[in-house]
């Protein structure tokens, strides 16, 4: 008791005056703080025009690309403004501000992320304004226009597409004797054997790696023609399809071992730089999309590559060309406050000249059919028109329409990991994916019915 | 008079925490156990459906992975972190010279923001070319792939934590100062060895502090997310580092299931409650309130 | 004499080498921070830069100002320097207050309302973390500040417990001499325990600021505009998904980020031990 004292008291009297001033200064400034924080988060509005709020995951120059064209909008007239923010983490944010009331005009998801928002009843339907606008099927190419559908209604519009192919290193496939790119599954699996190297148990070369990059997890099942769900209510993983792609996925580790494997990808470097596995010749092939041909410059301008659709089962030929269509949308979200000033600029962004110009500067073809010269002429992408034609072709596809998707891309994904990592079989893979998941969208349209029968 | 005064004074200086305790502990806990019960997105109203939530748990199988990850987790790294706590303080409590400089060092790393401290450590924890297989490689062990190997991600988390140390380290410290010396120099004339004086003299004087920081550490390690949320999204490779805080937020802002991830914070609420009560009842045996 | 100079010597070895192994980490950030981007991510690691990019600092914080909707490394500091003083006042003025309560007046079910206190710091955020959030969407207050330094302003479990532990230590003589002059309860409280807490309230004050200044998880999700962002969500700005991640401009952010703490630290620490061990967490 006395030490504690003696030791309150032991502060010398500068800084005990000073201290004194502790709590009250706090006081003072926490009013500055308030003040600050509260104009931060309430920025004031400009009362000449409509504001609408539109919010993107772009970031770099994909929203510089994006921001130029909102530019574009803003200038040419005087009644709305567009506010443009790249956000950190869009879909969860966009989901959180929705449920508190207050949501953005538009926002950019990805095409994946529609039934999932449909069914929350976050976003609007726009089959109106298609009619209205002109935004019909004969206006866009096939491929990008299905992903906008959702049960029979138009959901959301393009903002930008993009397919993707087998990249491949062709000094490397020339050294190894091969002039093409594989065409079929089995071709490409004997290009994989005669390039791959490995020396005293070491992985120095890959021909092809499912795991690089790794981002399509779930599309090895359709790559040989599986489904993942009938259309309807049924899960369809473990299917004859998809075992033999889960099957295909293992013969890597099985062939070269899972350690192995592991410990080569340690050694990838982050996908944007010099060391990405394919600029860096660790990796003949890989499948990657439509904007790697800019990594590519910028990274390693010096690399000789070609591009080619993504090869297919000998026996399965009505799927040769396919691709995985992906797409960046715009939604609508409901009740936000300006709502026809929202449609009437995505009216603007579907038009030929902006559309080009966005899709120009983040490197991606079109999703309109019709395509001015000027387009081919500036893209430098030397396949881009093998991009384009991949989504008119039947045999595209990209991820099933169900509100469960994210849950059932995870359990996807685990399985894959445990397939490569030969801790389970295909077959079990596959059967345990069904067992875990058919209960869940069981239960989730049942609820969902549920509520729209109440009326919720 | 004084008394009813007194007690009015009372109730006032506490009307804060009492508005505190009811908008933002009791009615947040009923609402959850009510949303536990129901089927509830942020977008659409609840919807009761009885004990679904629950029997939903009791079969799901990620459920079970990340309570056992969860477990697995907490009791390494509990006692392993105390252990190292107290050595460490007990080497502080020496009057060494450039102890500030030392306690400095030992207090960084709870100072790192998460993002950084994840990047940071996916560097020094890579398989093939990271600073500690580096390191590790020089005095003859060939390190494991502690990003990807199934088996070592769990104890490259570990060892993150055991960084971390230095906040409980500080804790440890400050009672230490508060063992009486002259406790200590009877077990010396006595003929106390280091190890004696230790385990007789210090160790009792400092079990309250003890006692506390396993509980802290019980609640704590229960609740891992930030770094294992930056570093291994989604638990790869294969959910070894799916833990069950992670899946209650995949369920609430991913999957927009809320009710559920209610549910999952209710079970974990009880299980704290029972764990921390054995604990306190197990170690109030040893722990003695000597104190000033 | 001889074996407590070896023990001595031992202990300053085990002090060196556990320090090295600590910092190490520590060392590495600060020698990425100074790297050329090129070298931040070569295999295998390159230990000593081959130039010193001090100018990465400055770099860092003007990260982004080319580009079309940049937001500066400084707005995030400043948000979290806002928030962190609206959270360290409430916190410190408000544990004071209850904390008074429970340890020097004496009220109808006092014991019984501190053991439930005690009993609420077992309950585990995320179970929290929903119905908070519910109950702040129906304020309206999803996307403001206030969430996060609202609930400060109210008290706090483990500070109420630190500072009444301390309030009960100082004597009751004192608050009794002023009774008898005729002070109220808030004279005394004001005049003469609050001078006598400083140790204590530093340590409130130092845990409830790191804990803002790290804190990731409320922010991620109460904040929904890029400028408002607070520095721990700031800092994933530099990691762009989309790969391209700046790492020499995150490490040298991140020891801006880190330093005012430090310091802080490094001159206050004796307070804040004396503060800690006063308290007693017994």
């Amino acid at each position: 008791m006395v030490s504690l004292l003696s030791c309150a008291t032991a502060v010398p009297s500068a800084m005990s005056k000073l201290s004194d001033l502790f709590i009250p200064g706090l006081i003072s400034l926490s009013l500055l703080a308030l003040a600050g924080t509260e104009l931060r988060s309430h920025p004031t509005e400009d009362e000449t025009k409509t504001h609408i709020a539109v919010w993107v995951g772009w970031s770099g120059f994909e929203y510089d690309a994006f921001q130029s064209v909102v530019n574009d909008y803003n200038k040419s007239q005087n009644k709305v403004f567009v506010d443009l923010l790249s956000i950190t983490g869009n879909s969860t944010k966009t989901l959180i501000s929705t449920s508190a009331g207050i949501p953005p005009e538009i926002s950019l998801l990805s095409a994946a992320e529609i039934p999932q928002f449909a069914d929350a009843g976050a976003i609007e339907v726009l089959d109106d304004a298609c009619k209205q606008y002109g935004w019909t099927e004969d206006k866009y190419v096939p491929g990008y226009w299905n992903v906008l559908q959702y049960q029979g209604h138009t959901m959301a519009l393009p903002a930008t597409p993009s397919t993707v192919a087998l990249h491949y290193n062709t000094r490397i496939l020339s050294q190894a004797g091969y002039s093409k790119p594989p065409e079929t599954i089995e071709e490409m699996d004997e290009m994989v054997d005669k390039i791959t190297k490995v020396v005293d148990g070491k992985v120095k070369l890959a021909g092809f790696l499912p795991a690089e990059p790794g981002w399509w997890r779930w599309s090895w099942g359709p790559y040989f023609g599986g489904h993942l769900w009938d259309g309807k209510s049924m899960i369809t993983m473990n299917t004859p399809e998809n075992l033999r792609a889960m099957k295909w996925v293992e013969s890597f580790s099985r062939k070269f071992g899972p350690a192995q494997i592991e410990s080569y990808k340690s050694g990838f470097g982050v996908f944007a730089s010099p060391e990405n596995a394919f600029l860096a010749d660790k990796v003949a092939m890989e499948v990657q999309g439509v904007w790697m041909h800019n990594f590519i410059q910028k990274y390693n301008p010096k690399l000789k590559w070609l591009a080619a659709p993504f090869p297919y089962p000998k026996d399965r030929p009505d799927l040769k060309g396919h691709t995985i269509i992906e797409q960046d949308i715009f939604v609508l979200l409901k009740n936000c406050k300006h709502r026809k000033e929202a449609i009437d600029f995505l009216a603007y962004l579907q038009k030929q000249g902006p559309m080009e110009k966005l899709c120009l500067g983040q490197k991606k073809s079109s999703p309109l059919r019709v395509k001015s010269p000027e387009f081919w002429a500036k893209h430098d992408n030397p396949c881009i028109h093998l991009f384009d034609d991949m989504a008119y072709n039947k045999s595209c596809f990209s991820t099933p329409k169900i509100g469960i998707w994210p849950e059932y891309e995870a359990e996807i994904g685990n399985a894959l990991d445990e397939v490569s990592l030969l801790r389970k079989t295909p077959e079990d893979a596959l059967r345990d994916i069904d067992a875990r998941i058919q209960p869940k969208l069981d239960q989730y349209l049942n609820r969902l019915d549920k509520r729209r029968r109440a009326g919720k | 008079m004084m008394r009813r005064k007194e007690g009015r004074a009372g109730f006032l200086f506490a009307l804060p925490w009492l508005f505190g305790l009811l908008a933002f502990m009791f009615y947040p806990l009923l609402m959850s156990l009510y949303y536990s019960f129901c089927d509830y997105s942020a977008l659409r109203s609840p919807v009761w459906i009885g004990t679904d939530n629950y029997s939903e748990l009791f079969h799901d199988e990620v459920f079970w992975t990340c309570v056992k990850n969860t477990i697995l987790y907490a009791c390494v790294s509990l006692p392993l972190g105390m252990v190292i706590a107290i050595g460490l303080a007990m080497l502080l409590n020496t009057n060494v010279k450039g102890m500030t400089v030392y306690r400095t060092i030992f207090f960084i790393p709870s100072l790192v923001p998460m993002v950084s401290l994840a990047m940071l450590w996916l560097w020094i924890l890579n398989g093939d070319y990271g600073v500690l297989n580096t390191a590790l490689g020089s005095i003859g062990i060939k390190g494991p792939n502690w990003l990807s190997d199934v088996s070592w991600t769990k104890p490259a988390l570990i060892l993150m934590s055991v960084w971390g140390v230095g906040n409980a380290m500080l804790i440890y410290l400050a009672s230490l100062q508060d063992v009486p010396t002259s406790l200590l120099e009877a077990a010396e004339l006595d003929g106390a060895n280091a190890w004696q004086k230790t385990r007789n003299v210090t160790l009792p004087m400092i079990s309250p502090v003890i006692q506390f920081n396993m509980v802290m550490g019980i609640i704590g390690s229960l609740q891992v997310f930030a770094i294992p949320f930056v570093m291994f999204p989604g638990g790869t490779p294969a959910r070894s580092t799916y833990f069950y805080a992670m899946y209650l937020y995949d369920n609430a802002f991913s999957y927009s299931r809320m009710g559920y991830a209610s549910a999952m914070g209710w079970i974990l609420f009880v299980v704290i409650l029972l764990l921390t009560l054995i604990a306190l009842k197990l170690s109030n045996r040893h722990v003695h309130y000597g104190g000033v | 004499m001889t074996a407590k100079k070896l023990s001595t010597t031992l202990t300053h070895v085990a002090l060196v080498t556990l320090s090295c192994v600590f910092i190490f980490p520590f060392l590495w950030l600060l020698d990425t921070a100074v790297k050329p981007i090129s070298e931040t991510m070569k295999q295998p690691p390159v230990w000593i830069p081959s130039k010193f990019e001090f100018g990465n600092f400055w770099e860092a914080v003007n990260y982004g100002s080319d580009k079309v909707g940049y937001i500066p490394f400084l707005v995030y500091a400043e948000n979290t320097v806002m928030l962190a003083i609206l959270v360290v006042t409430g916190t410190v003025v408000s544990n004071a207050i209850v904390a008074y309560s429970f340890a020097r007046l004496r009220w109808w079910s006092r014991d019984i309302i501190f053991a439930v206190t005690l009993a609420t710091m077992m309950v585990p955020f995320p179970v929290m973390m929903v119905p908070t959030f519910t109950i702040f969407k129906h304020l309206g207050w999803i996307g403001t500040y206030r969430p996060l330094w609202v609930p400060a302003w109210f008290g706090s479990a483990f500070s109420i417990f630190l500072l009444r532990q301390f309030f009960k230590t100082i004597p009751f003589e004192l608050s009794e001499a002023a009774k008898i002059d005729g002070a109220g309860e808030w004279k005394i409280f004001r005049s003469i325990i609050l001078p006598l807490s400083k140790p204590a309230l530093s340590v409130v004050a130092l845990f409830s600021f790191m804990g803002t200044w790290n804190d990731f998880l409320g922010p991620l999700i109460y904040l929904l505009r890029q400028e408002t962002f607070t520095l721990s969500l700031g800092l994933e700005f530099y990691h762009s998904k989309a790969g391209g991640t700046q790492w020499n401009l995150l490490m040298a952010a991140t020891s801006i980020v880190i330093l005012p703490v430090l310091v802080v630290f490094f001159f206050c620490q004796k307070q804040f031990i004396k503060g800690i061990s006063i308290t007693g967490i017994k």
